[in-house]
């Protein structure tokens, strides 16, 4: 006895359900854990418990297009490769740079952020006016970020006294403890626009990055990379990304 | 030149995170003392194999860092055996802290309980007292008076000690600290709160442990 034609289709769509269900378990679920530290002003950080920046803005952007829930995950900067790594998180929205040792690990989004690496000081320190003057000085750049690497291929590199941070560079150099950090463009200028810290930059960027957001290099993470990435890709174009960067910096960083 | 107005709207917002920061205090100091008189009592009566046992285990979590355990336990070992991954940041932190502190704690237990003068021994031992009432009857009373200070003193450091739970992805009140000063940039202000909320409640317990231990020298009062 063939079985009714509603009973058949309820089947169907229970069992689509159910392996729906094993399978959401198995792999990522409709929630996209999304790692950062919370303490990148502006692209994450926290005011009055509620977290906030261009990275956050981004995240929930790609949210809304492709479906997922966004979760995010704060943690120490340095512990965030740690919780990508044994799949805690999906993926770190942390103005992540894409690096060759970082490529063999993991797979990248296209970039949604252009920037430079740039030299800053405390204000009123002219010896330093760029990254070939930092030869004898010590010179500020934050645990796990790939500033310090990219000081360490300067020519220049044995003379540069490198201090590796866990968190505070700007305090540290405005308070003269440190003569220079090196960080993105971008938020260097923020940083000191923003918060009256007595630093300038000095210089011109000495590096062009591109940021990205870091999948781990695995089926579902190469699957959730190409959701995400074709959800910037179309943010790209409907010119929300553009809309987000000017909120937060006054000018367009999605842009090389 | 601080600036009153920021520190004062931050309390609340800080102080909500006070909780976890003494639950995770609170249940590893609990389970660390368990932990501790047990690992003391195996060394004391040098239980065969069991005491090699305890002897390894308080030379590793003496003798590597906290934070080095965290980071073993949460990002290393979840490589190698991959259920491991459904341990939280909170329950990763609340089971460093105890085995690390148990390490710690059992010496000082153990120091408590070799402290006990000998006459005491001999005197429960003639009365016919077996090994177990010797402990329970003689010897821990009169240990727990000797090793309560120490014992306190691990406790404040833990609850220190949980600020190493944000490198775990657990916002507790230094991690909120900092992502908060990230946002302001107002470090003193943001540090300094801090440091009083810890050493208000620091000192709320100091109060508690001078209050036991006049409550454990009644015994002892003339």
């Amino acid at each position: 006895m063939p079985l009714p034609r509603k009973l058949t289709t309820t089947l169907a769509a229970l069992s689509l359900s159910v392996a729906g269900g094993l399978f959401a378990a198995t792999a990522y679920a409709d929630t996209l854990r999304v790692g950062m530290s919370g303490g990148y002003f502006p692209f994450t950080f926290v005011e009055q418990d509620e977290l906030k920046g261009f990275e956050v803005d981004v995240m929930n952007a790609v949210g809304e297009i492709t479906g997922d829930e966004i979760e995010f995950v704060t943690a120490s900067f340095s512990g965030l490769a740690g919780m990508l790594e044994s799949g805690r998180i999906d993926t770190i929205a942390n103005q992540i740079t894409i690096t060759p040792e970082r490529e063999a690990k993991y797979v990248f989004t296209e970039p949604y952020v252009y920037d430079g690496a740039q030299v800053v000081v405390r204000a009123g320190n002219d010896s330093i006016q760029g990254v070939e003057d930092l030869s004898g000085k010590s010179v500020a750049v934050n645990l796990g970020s790939n500033y310090e690497q990219l000081l360490r291929e300067q020519p220049n590199a044995d003379d540069i006294d490198i201090r590796t941070y866990e968190s505070n560079i700007e305090q540290d150099v405005a308070l003269g403890r440190v003569e220079a950090f090196v960080m993105d463009r971008v938020s260097a200028t923020q940083v000191i626009k923003e918060k009256g810290l007595p630093l300038e930059l000095a210089g011109q960027p000495f590096s062009t990055i591109e940021n990205a957001l870091p999948f781990r290099d695995d089926e579902a993470g190469r699957e959730l990379r190409d959701r995400v990435g074709a959800a910037l890709a179309e943010l790209r174009e409907n010119g929300e990304l553009r809309e987000i960067s000017e909120k937060w910096f006054n000018t367009d960083i999605t842009q090389p | 030149m601080l600036n009153l107005e920021y520190m004062w709207g931050l309390l609340p917002v800080l102080l909500r995170y006070l909780p976890l920061t003494l639950q995770m205090a609170t249940i590893a100091m609990c389970f660390a003392l368990i932990l501790a008189c047990l690992l003391a009592v195996v060394r004391v009566s040098k239980v065969p194999v069991l005491n090699g046992f305890s002897l390894l285990f308080i030379s590793f979590f003496r003798g590597t860092p906290l934070l080095v355990q965290l980071f073993l336990f949460y990002y290393g070992l979840p490589q190698l055996i991959s259920s491991l991954i459904a341990i939280t940041g909170v329950t990763a932190a609340v089971l460093g802290l105890t085995l690390h502190f148990s390490a710690y704690m059992a010496e000082s237990i153990r120091a408590a309980i070799v402290g006990i003068d000998r006459s005491q021994t001999e005197a429960a031992l003639s009365i016919g007292m077996t090994q177990s009432q010797l402990m329970r009857r003689i010897i821990l009373p009169q240990a727990t008076r000797v090793a309560t200070p120490t014992l306190m003193n691990y406790f404040i450091d833990m609850i220190k000690a949980t600020s190493l739970a944000f490198t775990l992805g657990v916002t507790e009140l230094m991690g909120a600290t900092q992502k908060e000063a990230a946002g302001s940039f107002l470090y003193l202000e943001a540090f300094l709160l801090v440091a009083l909320i810890y050493w208000a409640v620091v000192e709320v317990l100091s109060w508690g442990q001078r209050r036991l231990e006049i409550y454990l020298n009644k015994a002892y009062q003339r």
